[in-house]
């Protein structure tokens, strides 16, 4: 028998070997990501530095600082307003179908039966679906040739129905493709958010008679406020940003209808290859999206605290 | 319990197939093309009676269409390939990198570590172009252009935070007296992270890998930017696949659900982690 | 191994926890840290373990030094109040933890968790995850995984607290033997001051990051150091009343429902300051009408409980007092009654302080001066 394990660990000189200091452990470990990080920041940097530049690909001669003029000539330019117009416009419009048509739908699948999980699960397939290929199958569906909505379009006398090619229906089209693939994502958030609410103020609702409609004004509304809040603002966030959609369906077309930021930049970069106002229109985009990721974490964080607390 | 009347549960049942259709017919409706051959798609009225045909899937597979030109060559498989390759390398590297991260950040409370968790998170919510633009420029200089290596290490812009985020909020809900017992009875840290955190912390390891393969999956503007034909994903070989087939409708459809199945079969079997996922862990599912 | 804390401080954040915490622990002693929750008992573990660090002081096992030393290298072996098992590994894994550290052969490490599971009586759940166990086999799992591994220093925190009653009670009579053949140096965590009395050779009491008294559990009860602990110790609780000591025909006395009740000499210098006098309830007994000393009262009610009845009963100021005797022993009928109080078990406070006035305690030189 060795005294090893009768014997109290000896406390002997240590294991000579080597051994993480306990403060530097933390930043060791997240070392790794942080660099990965740091290297996404440099590009970050260099497309800050790109938006002060005179800089078109096509001449690399003439590159050189202009500070604040890439901005200063977004103020006369009306394509950087009809951008700004249009991206607004889809993120508002997008958004806020969603969350009427997101919360119509939690209300109508939130009680737990085998039918309502079947559908809820079922809708979250056009989540799953990459919104490039979301907005192929739409393409493939309004093709004026074959297409299925094309030809249903035609059936209720709507006529030559052009979709996505027609200036006038373009914006009408990829706002319904971004509802199809985005609405599940509001719904289920929305889903998991009913269904965790404290169940008395509704039995005790119920067992006076308040209306429902009261009910939902009242009590469901205002308990899923949060809920809410998280759904839109994560929305609004990506939504401005829309690129895959957009992009795969008509390129920004027709003419400048959909040229959105992230397009638009797109097009500045690799078609005019105008690299400094491509980069200032990315840096205005990603303004906003700071300013509302913000309000976006704080309100995030709140509802975080909450979710663990309950778990 | 009250019965519900009549007309409110037919309207309900109403509403609800009106849901389905329209989130579902598009799925369905591209299901059936690609089981048609190109005269019936072309055929005018539509109709669901036809003869199923595989012969669009077997194009793909064999990467040999048929055409009244010809005989075209496409390379769909190569961008499943490619899609599977970025995929599965960018959630290995992405668990590698944010596991440890994510210990660091729920366990050991140091100073800074709110602010970098934060700062990570903000990279899900800015503008890919603006990083993917300047890098276009610095993959040319650093040999990065159009490599696989390039496109994972990119990837970690989304895959990164969702696994940082996620599994930071299963390492928390491990009491922290487990794992200082299994300090106190004589394991290292290293120990004690790899025999009891990680273990614990399992299923959301696996449910944040999942999720984060299926964004990594369904990207786009990634591949766009840096890839050139032979190292794109299906979402972008699908976008070259559409005009450089001309008419071959059933083909592009064909290639489509190919794409979509995978990440509907994840999601089928990660559906409970969805809601959590999706919201980074804001609400639990 | 002895144990020694100098001047431990911590803080999270603005919260001070632990403020100057001094310590000594002799070797194979077991100390019971007691105290309310927020005191800062299980803080004060955790820096003993090691798991967290002292902003402050220092902590010395067998006279060597733990700063930077890694919890794993401190030959402790530690309980939890929640038991923190491993609930992915089965009982007999838990139990084998401190063990497979320092890579024992199989067949060691078996008989090594056999005999402690048999010595805790789960040998026969030793294949059941915790999950499948019972409370009280998880408290005993618990409570095997700490001493498996035979260590010097042995941290019990609080180990009974999420057990039922009838568990507590055997693990009470139980624990004293099994850490006498452990042989270790053991603090033991506890709110329960039964526990602290049955278990200590010492108690070292806790409030507010503070150890405000050790001492043997006989010194802890008699001699209480301020209000406070004496509140603490004891069930029912200990009878307090306000009074002024006065001077008396035979020394120093306080009024109480109108008789004056002779106390120690030694309190004559707190004669005429606002004092709280404290008596144990087992320091008062029914008397007959005219006894000496004795005090008139109103019964209120009597509560019957296992060893002893405690009666509630009104002094003629209406202040409430208690009363304890041995269950069976003749008591007082309703209405007017008399008790007598052992007036050598009194305990007389400082009102202000809260601290006892000791009257051995020689009067201190301040004091002498004024009154020459």
């Amino acid at each position: 028998m060795t005294t090893t394990h009768t014997q109290s660990l000896p406390p002997g000189p240590r294991r000579h070997r080597f051994r993480v200091s306990r403060r530097m452990l933390p930043y060791l470990l997240s070392l790794p990501a942080l660099l990965t990080c740091i290297g996404i920041l440099i590009p970050f940097l260099t497309a800050v530095a790109y938006s002060l530049q005179r800089y078109r690909l096509s001449q690399p001669w003439a590159r050189q600082w202009n500070w604040g003029q890439n901005y200063l000539n977004f103020l006369s330019d009306p394509a950087f307003w009809n951008t700004l117009k249009v991206s607004v416009t889809y993120a508002l419009v997008t958004v806020v179908v969603e969350l009427l048509l997101g919360l119509g739908i939690a209300l109508l699948l939130q009680r737990r039966s085998r039918l309502n999980n079947f559908v809820s699960i079922m809708l979250l397939m056009p989540l799953m679906t990459a919104p490039a290929l979301a907005a192929l199958m739409w393409k493939l569906m309004t093709n004026p040739g074959f297409g299925i909505l094309s030809y249903l379009a035609g059936l209720i006398g709507l006529g030559d129905f052009r979709w996505a090619s027609d200036p006038q229906t373009a914006m009408l089209t990829v706002v319904i493709v971004d509802v199809w693939v985005y609405t599940p994502f509001i719904m289920i958030l929305l889903l998991a958010g009913l269904r965790s609410l404290p169940q008395q103020p509704f039995e005790a609702a119920a067992l006076d008679g308040v209306p429902r409609l009261f009910v939902f004004w009242r009590i469901t509304l205002p308990m899923l406020t949060p809920f809410l809040l998280t759904a839109t603002l994560f929305r609004v966030i990506e939504s401005i940003q829309q690129f895959d959609i957009i992009y795969a369906m008509t390129q920004g077309g027709p003419g400048d209808r959909l040229t959105v930021f992230q397009v638009e930049a797109y097009l500045n970069f690799f078609q005019s290859t105008n690299v400094g106002r491509s980069a200032a229109l990315l840096m205005i985009l990603w303004a906003i999206t700071y300013a509302l990721s913000n309000v976006f974490i704080k309100n995030w964080l709140r509802l975080r605290e909450r979710s663990r607390g309950n778990a | 319990m009250h019965a519900t009347p009549t007309i409110e549960r037919i309207l309900r049942g109403t509403a609800i197939a009106l849901v389905c259709l329209f989130f579902m017919f598009p799925i369905a409706w591209i299901m059936l093309m690609s089981i048609q051959t190109n005269e019936t798609i072309l055929r005018v009225p539509p109709s669901v009676v036809f003869a199923p045909t595989f012969e669009n899937y077997q194009a793909l597979i064999t990467g040999k269409l048929e055409t009244a030109a010809g005989t075209l060559e496409i390379n769909f498989m190569r961008n499943l390939w490619n899609s599977l390759l970025l995929s599965t390398s960018s959630v290995a590297l992405g668990l590698v990198l944010g596991v440890p991260a994510a210990y660091a950040f729920a366990r050991l409370k140091f100073r800074g570590s709110e602010d970098i968790a934060f700062t990570l998170l903000s990279f899900r919510f800015a503008p890919p172009l603006l990083v993917l633009l300047p890098l276009t420029i610095y993959f040319q200089q650093l040999g990065l252009a159009n490599t696989y290596g390039g496109l994972i290490w990119v990837y970690q812009l989304i895959v990164l935070p969702l696994i940082l985020w996620i599994v930071r909020g299963y390492f928390e809900d491990i009491p922290a007296d487990i794992e200082y017992a299994y300090r106190i009875a004589g394991h290292g840290f290293w120990a004690t992270f790899r025999r009891i955190a990680l273990p614990l912390a399992g299923p959301g390891i696996a449910a944040a890998g999942l999720l984060a393969f299926i964004f990594a999956w369904n990207n786009f503007v990634f591949a766009l930017v840096l890839a050139s034909a032979d190292k794109q994903p299906v979402t972008v070989g699908a976008l070259a696949f559409v005009t450089a087939s001309g008419i071959q409708y059933g083909q592009v459809a064909a290639g489509i659900v190919l794409s979509i199945a995978p990440t509907f079969a994840l999601a089928l079997y990660a559906q409970r982690y969805l809601v959590e996922g999706l919201s980074l862990g804001a609400v639990k599912g | 191994m002895s144990l020694e804390l100098r001047n431990i401080e911590k803080a999270f954040g603005k919260d001070t926890v632990l403020d100057g915490v001094s310590l000594t622990v002799a070797r194979g002693e077991t100390l019971v840290l007691f105290g309310p929750s927020g005191a800062g008992k299980t803080v004060l573990l955790r820096l003993i373990a090691g798991v967290i660090e002292p902003d402050a002081g220092a902590i010395t096992i067998g006279g060597r030094d733990m700063d930077g030393v890694e919890p794993e290298d401190r030959g402790i072996g530690m309980a939890f109040q929640n038991f923190a098992l491993f609930p992915h590994m089965d009982a007999f894994a838990n139990i084998a933890a401190p063990l497979t550290a320092r890579h024992q052969t199989k067949s060691a490490m078996r008989e090594t968790v056999g005999a402690v599971a048999r010595l805790l009586k789960i040998d026969h759940v030793l294949h059941h995850r915790p999950k499948e166990l019972s409370n009280g086999q998880k408290q005993r799992t618990a409570l095997a995984r700490a001493l498996a591994g035979q260590p010097s220093v042995l941290l019990l925190d609080d180990p009974l607290r999420n057990v039922d009653a009838k568990l507590r009670f055997e693990m009470r009579l139980e624990l004293p033997r099994l850490l006498k053949d452990q042989g270790a140096t053991v603090i033991y965590v506890t709110q329960d001051y039964k526990e602290a009395m049955a278990l200590g050779h010492r108690i070292a009491v806790m409030a507010g990051g503070r150890i405000r008294q050790i001492g043997t559990p006989a010194e802890i009860y008699l001699s209480p150091a301020d209000i406070e602990i004496a509140r603490l110790f004891g069930d029912p609780v200990i009878n307090l009343l306000d009074v002024r000591p006065e001077r008396g025909s035979q020394g120093v006395q306080v009024r109480l429902s109108d008789q004056a009740l002779a106390i120690d000499a030694g309190f004559a210098a707190a004669i005429g300051r606002d004092c709280v006098l404290g008596l144990r309830p087992e320091a008062l007994r029914f008397v007959a009408e005219g006894s000496p000393g004795a005090i008139p009262v109103e019964v209120e009610t009597e509560t019957p409980l296992n060893e002893k009845t405690v009666t509630l009963a009104l002094t003629l100021r209406g202040r409430e007092i208690m009363v304890s005797r041995p269950a069976g022993t003749p008591g007082p009928d309703h209405g007017r009654a008399h008790v007598a109080v052992d007036a050598g078990h009194a305990l007389l406070f400082d009102r202000a302080s809260g601290a006892r006035i000791d009257p051995a305690a020689p009067v201190t030189p301040s004091r002498k001066e004024a009154v020459a």
